[in-house]
């Protein structure tokens, strides 16, 4: 159990950076997920934390101590590695195994540890084989198995369930999830799938291109992004982003757009400072803060052309073709409208956002 | 894994060229293992009945090569009057010794150039391989006087030491390859897991086992086989089995019957190695070029 600082560290591999002036406190005992696409620096933090890759410049702490120079074994840390590094000539029970053995816990509790962490992950029946026999899945639940196994001071698991069935998957999570809470073990789970961050996570560290977005509850990520890349990466289907024009000033400001003309409410008008005021910004609304109805609604409204619709086992996604971009909305599966048929969306703006058209952070 | 079962298509070119490979099959067996037989047979022959050879192109006669009573007095003579139990030890500890001394420092040096980036490295390594580009008989003088103001010369120990010069170097070149072969993600799943980076080391140690073990072998091969060294460097006190096999012509009198069962002596426990670790050597040298 640690608090675990990250400070202002970067990650250099010869002259390109991968990490740029990385800022975290993980609170002791808390599930911190790092989210992010790939490429953007999360398994080089996490090699960092484990003590496997040299930290450019800042500092990492476990509980206010400095650890930048320890060796991994003296960081008292658990790794699930991406590529599961597993001991291709051990079986599956020496490799749950190993760190036990490396220090020289008793052959009772070896073989306790290892069937339970193996009942807990489903390999019970696999413990003989050799990784080469695994699949996969099977494999990464392996490495999970090893990490479990002893009780560290942190957990770190790099997207430790991406190769398994969506049904395991479902279920690993709250495996894993429960594990963590029942050992009060901090974690640090990266992933590169929203749902993962957003289902599992205490606080979310959104990262992009080396550098942290955004830290946050999963509800201030999915409801109150930073900026504009933040909301199109998290969520699921992803948030639609319109280029429009504010129109007016004081209290009656607008956004305008071919297809629209739909006004702020009151207390977002404030958020808008006074350099956005004339200009365009970039309007973001999630599919499912969008009613799409056949006929003209009373209030402001978004006129487009329906583009196909697709169903989504209980939902139905419909793309509407507005003048310059497509717009999905989520409905229900008894929408009756069809491809070319002019229809109206309906913004609900308490949950629409508005960007800045240049960097792209967000007013509200 | 895929499936090893090659497809044959049978076309009478290929029908032609299989008769040709068996026929050629036959007569490179024929070629390689004639001379061990002669040799083999010829060591439980009596002097008179090794020299008894049938007429030039009588191939019924062919039978007078196994037509005697076997006997063991030159095997007898070797060890009770040339001293061979000696020399196959001094053989054995100078073969093994230097084996065994050349993996230890081979494979950690192999590890360090396989694992560890440093300036020069390159160049390090090149020039570890280049010592092994001279020909031995080239450095043969200069060693041999290094070795004598060591007082080396006639000694096991200073064998040893010339067959690990000439091993390491190819030591560190095999095994480097095998190190190459294997993923650092495993030790550093184990350093995570907790072990020191020599744990680590030592724990990847199984999956070059088929490196370390060819090497085994082709070091001891070069160290049992060898005359020059155990000629120059080892006369006198530590006298090998070829050294010692040379010494049985004597001017007046070439002893061919002992020289053939020395030379089976010398050759049998090679084979015998061969042998047992053949399936080993062929996995060995074949799974470092071969990336999983
Ligand atoms: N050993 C290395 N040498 C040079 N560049 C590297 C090295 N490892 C990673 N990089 C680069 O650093 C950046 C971040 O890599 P990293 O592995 O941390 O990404 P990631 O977020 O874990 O991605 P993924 O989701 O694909 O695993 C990438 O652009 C990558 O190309
Ligand atoms: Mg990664």
């Amino acid at each position: 159990m640690a608090t675990v600082t990250i400070r202002n560290v970067w990650k250099y591999y010869n002259q390109t950076p991968a990490v740029k002036d990385l800022n975290l406190t993980c609170p002791d005992g808390s599930f911190v997920s790092i989210l992010g696409p790939s490429g953007c620096g999360k398994s080089s933090t996490m090699r960092m934390l484990a003590g496997l890759e040299h930290i450019s410049a800042g500092d990492i702490l476990f509980d206010d101590v400095r650890i930048n120079d320890l060796a991994p074994k003296d960081r008292d840390v658990a790794m699930v590695f991406e590529n599961y590094a597993l001991y291709p000539h051990k079986t599956v029970f020496e490799n749950i195994a190993n760190p036990l053995r490396l220090r020289k816990a008793s052959e009772a509790t070896i073989k306790d540890r290892v069937n339970g962490a193996a009942k807990l992950l489903e390999i019970s029946h696999l413990l003989d084989r050799r990784p080469s026999e695994l699949s996969g899945g099977q494999k990464q639940r392996v490495a999970i198995g090893r990490a479990i196994v002893r009780e560290p001071k942190l957990f770190l698991f790099d997207e430790p369930i991406a190769h398994l069935d969506a049904k395991l998957r479902a279920h690993m999570r709250g495996e894993i999830k429960h594990l963590q809470k029942t050992l009060g073990t901090t974690m640090i789970y990266v992933t590169h799938d929203q749902l993962e961050a957003l289902s599992m996570a205490d606080y979310i560290a959104v990262m992009h291109d080396g550098e942290l977005q955004q830290w946050g509850t999963p509800s201030e990520i999915f409801n109150h992004p930073v900026n504009a890349w933040v909301a199109g990466f998290v969520g699921e289907p992803a948030m639609n982003f319109v280029t429009a024009e504010i129109r007016g000033g004081g209290d009656g400001v607008t956004l305008k757009h071919a297809n629209f003309e739909i006004p702020l409410l009151a207390s977002q008008v404030g958020k808008l400072n006074g350099a956005a005021q004339a200009g365009t910004a970039r309007m973001g609304v999630r599919p499912d803060a969008l009613t799409i109805s056949m006929t003209r609604p009373d209030g402001p409204a978004i006129t487009g052309v329906i583009f196909v619709n697709e169903l989504l086992g209980g939902d139905m996604l419909v793309e509407v073709q507005l003048q310059d971009v497509r717009m999905r909305v989520k409905t229900s599966t008894d929408f009756a409208g069809k491809p070319g048929e002019t229809c109206w969306l309906t913004v609900n703006r308490e949950k629409w956002h508005v960007f800045d058209a240049g960097d792209g952070h967000a007013y509200f | 894994m895929a499936s090893r079962d090659v497809v044959h298509y049978d076309t009478p070119l290929q029908r032609v060229l299989r008769v040709l490979a068996v026929i050629f099959v036959v007569l490179y067996l024929i070629w390689t293992l004639l001379p061990f037989v002669i040799m083999f047979v010829s060591s439980f022959k009596d002097l008179l009945a090794a020299f008894k050879l049938p007429e030039v192109g009588d191939w019924m006669g062919i039978g007078v090569f196994f037509d005697f009573t076997p006997t063991y007095k030159h095997y007898a003579t070797l060890f009770q009057e040339n001293n061979f139990g000696r020399y196959i030890m001094n053989s054995l500890i100078a073969a093994g010794g230097s084996a065994v001394i050349s993996v230890i420092f081979g494979s950690l040096a192999a590890y360090s150039l396989s694992r560890v980036d440093f300036r020069g490295k390159s160049d390090l390594f090149f020039w570890i391989i280049s010592t092994r580009m001279a020909p031995v008989v080239a450095v043969m003088v200069p060693l041999f006087a290094i070795f004598r103001s060591l007082d080396l010369v006639g000694t096991l120990p200073g064998l040893i030491l010339a067959y690990t010069t000439f091993n390491l170097p190819f030591a560190i070149w095999i095994l480097k390859g095998f190190f190459d072969n294997v993923p650092y993600g495993i030790e550093e799943a184990q350093m995570v897991d907790g072990a020191t980076r020599f744990q680590a080391f030592t724990s990847i140690l199984p999956l070059v086992a088929p490196g370390i073990g060819a090497f085994i072998v082709l070091c001891v091969l070069f160290a049992w086989n060898d005359f020059l060294f155990a000629a120059i460097i080892g006369s006198g006190g530590a006298k090998t089995l070829p050294v010692a096999t040379r010494e049985l012509v004597q001017p007046q009198n070439i002893q061919w019957g002992a020289i053939m069962a020395a030379g089976v002596v010398t050759t049998a426990p090679m084979m015998l190695l061969g042998l047992v670790i053949r399936k080993y050597l062929v996995t060995g040298l074949t799974m470092g070029a071969v990336k999983e």
